[in-house]
């Protein structure tokens, strides 16, 4: 499989001017049908921008949501459609344990290039695999600029551009001007996610999820870049003395501790 | 040969020192690989739009061969050039390699400049694990036909070849991770876990100046335009200087609960209340109180961490601490294996008996 397939020309004039198509892309963490919080944040940032680019509901601004992982996964596309997303697809695969982020961006920008979108949104990491590679590798497949750890957006603008700043060390920002088609990483603190609506959630149950098993988008599985052999504990850096005992004796040691040192 | 080239981070025209970290690394997996496999040489890239002074210090630092990348177009970094420049130039592709002019600007006559390699053909491209070096590093693996791996902490190796271990599952537990074999490998590294080389020999690296420009195609002209640098400003000097710290994070369930944290604090004679991230993102402290790589990087004689489980982001923030107290009702927290002494304990609940210990009821009862 080649990934240089979905390499695409665009045409430049399909993008936004005053309506906009937007992609987030979801990964579940956990068992509990819990969304990435970085994907979170990628959600409520589209959202905000489909409420104020469109105060009127006109449908002129789509908000699709994507997510690639097992059957139980269709859970987190129905609780983004409680906050408000428009549209999602499934695509439904069979691994088991470790998927590398090359794998499913692949899977997703067989979705994503489809429908041409005009913004794509990813969490700048998900909080169990914490790699971040997913969204640059989206953007290079799908031939898009990209900016990862965004931490502040402006709306789109009507000759195309938006205003993003990146977060860096040490208090730091790069501020960049991107043109659409873009995709972004969204960094935790942009901003805070809504709570479902009980008028979307009253929806949510009933809309159609597109369903797609890999074999419809591929004719061979993507062939993984990396596997996962092991998992083993982090050496540690200090001691770690435990303190045992009741809550009140591990205050008494913990006070004697401070004491001895001179601390308190 | 195969060779292992080490992306050179530079910021704001300088060097910074998790390069020296990157070559570390270089060195380790040279010194893991199998006996019977050929060593890969090792090259320092210097990505900038004048990289010759940039070159020679690392040249003369190091003693390693550097090819500065002399890029007219990056005045900044924007990920559109790094991740176009460096792809042209290390696609195995002899025709492409041949045709970029080798040019030598430096005055210095001791340095010589030849083409160090005709044919790039890396085994290992490794990049810091910064907001720069993963805003690049995976769209130039993908360009590259290469694998990737993020946030490398560990680098051994068995009879198979090569393994890198990563943090995952919220720094719990180290991943193992093997590259499938006959592909560059996209590393980036964590900053703070190898340690810089002290280079006693006086030998100084050749040095190799080859000019890239960045040449988009029409369609992707000026897609990212760098506006400028901004400073988000606050005032983190209090945590900076403070001997004791008393941190806050997501353990503490409530920002209610945070009323405990600074009573806490007010048993040392003068202690500083931080936070872990989640607590800023959330609004429940200011950005003047962010503990970790993207807040303040901290020193002091004592930090107490209530209920932080312990991100990467912000241990690497507090490695400097002379003493480290950690409280979480979670014993398997990753932060319990970066403290001096470990509390299992709700930390709330914790707080209050040691306060009550203390004698300090003053208006204890009320806050309740």
């Amino acid at each position: 499989m080649n990934v240089r397939l979905f390499f695409v020309d665009r045409d430049e004039t399909s993008v936004y001017a005053g309506s906009m198509k937007i992609l987030v892309c979801l990964k579940q963490v956990g068992n509990d049908g819990e969304i990435n919080r970085f994907d979170l944040h990628a959600l409520e940032e589209a959202l905000s921008f489909k409420e104020q680019i469109d105060p009127q509901a006109s449908q002129s601004v789509a908000v699709d949501v994507v997510t690639v992982g097992p059957p139980e996964w269709t859970k987190i596309i129905r609780r983004a459609f409680g906050l408000g997303a428009d549209r999602g697809c499934h695509i439904v695969t069979e691994d088991s344990g470790y998927v590398s982020s090359f794998v499913t961006a692949t899977r997703l920008a067989a979705v994503a290039e489809k429908r041409q979108y005009d913004l794509i949104l990813t969490g700048i990491m998900s909080e169990d695999m914490l790699a971040g590679q997913t969204g640059p590798m989206l953007a290079k497949i799908l031939g898009l600029p990209c900016a990862t750890g965004v931490i502040k957006t402006n709306l789109p603008t009507h000759d195309n551009m938006i205003e993003v700043e990146r977060e860096l060390e040490n208090g730091f920002r790069d501020r960049l001007a991107i043109r659409l088609p873009a995709l972004l990483t969204i960094q935790a603190g942009i901003n805070t996610p809504r709570y479902p609506r009980l008028s979307n959630m009253l929806v949510a149950g009933q809309k159609e999820i597109t369903i797609l098993a890999e074999a419809d988008l591929f004719h061979e599985p993507i062939e993984a870049r990396d596997i996962c052999i092991g998992l083993e504990n982090p050496q540690k850096s200090r001691s770690g003395q435990i303190l045992e005992g009741s809550l009140s004796e591990k205050a008494e040691q913990l006070f004697a501790i401070l004491k001895e040192k001179g601390l308190l | 040969m195969k060779q292992i080239f080490v992306i050179a981070e530079i910021f704001a025209g300088q060097i910074r020192p998790v390069t020296w970290e990157l070559i570390t690394a270089a060195h380790t997996i040279t010194a893991s690989l199998p006996s019977k496999q050929p060593t890969p040489a090792i090259h320092i890239m210097v990505p900038a739009d004048n990289p010759v002074p940039l070159a020679e210090e690392i040249a003369k630092r190091t003693g390693i061969n550097v090819i500065g990348l002399q890029i007219p177009e990056l005045k900044v970094y924007t990920s559109e050039i790094y991740i176009s420049c460096l792809e042209q130039l290390m696609r195995a592709n002899p025709q492409i390699s041949d045709s970029y002019q080798n040019v030598f600007l430096s005055k210095n006559k001791k340095t010589t400049c030849k083409a160090l390699i005709k044919t790039m053909n890396p085994s290992h491209i490794i990049i810091a694990h910064t907001a720069q070096g993963q805003d690049f590093a995976f769209g130039l693996a993908l360009g590259l036909n290469a694998a990737a791996i993020s946030g490398v902490n560990g680098i051994r190796s068995d009879v198979e070849g090569l393994i890198y271990s990563r943090p995952a599952f919220n720094n719990n537990k180290n991943m193992l991770i093997r590259p499938t074999p006959k592909r560059p490998v996209v590393l980036t590294l964590m900053p703070g876990i190898f340690k810089p080389e002290t280079y006693k020999e006086k030998k100084t690296g050749q040095i190799d100046i080859r000019k890239v420009s960045f040449a988009p195609s029409d369609c992707q002209k000026e897609r990212v335009q760098y506006l400028e640098i901004v400073k988000k400003t606050c005032d983190n000097r209090a945590l900076k200087k403070t001997k004791v710290i008393i941190s806050a994070g997501r353990g503490i369930k409530d920002k209610k609960n945070l009323k405990f944290v600074h009573k806490f604090a007010q048993c040392f004679s003068s202690a500083t209340v931080g936070s872990s991230r989640p607590l800023v993102d959330m609004g429940w402290l200011g950005y003047q109180h962010q503990v970790g790589v993207t807040g303040a990087t901290v020193a002091p004689k004592l930090y107490i961490a209530c209920g932080i489980s312990g991100s990467s982001q912000h241990l690497a923030g507090i490695k400097e601490a002379e003493f480290v107290i950690s409280i979480n009702k979670n014993p398997e927290a990753p932060i319990f294996r970066h403290s001096d002494i470990c509390i299992s304990a709700d930390v709330v609940e914790f707080i209050e008996t040691f306060l009550q210990k203390r004698g300090d009821t003053s208006g204890f009862h009320n806050i309740r």
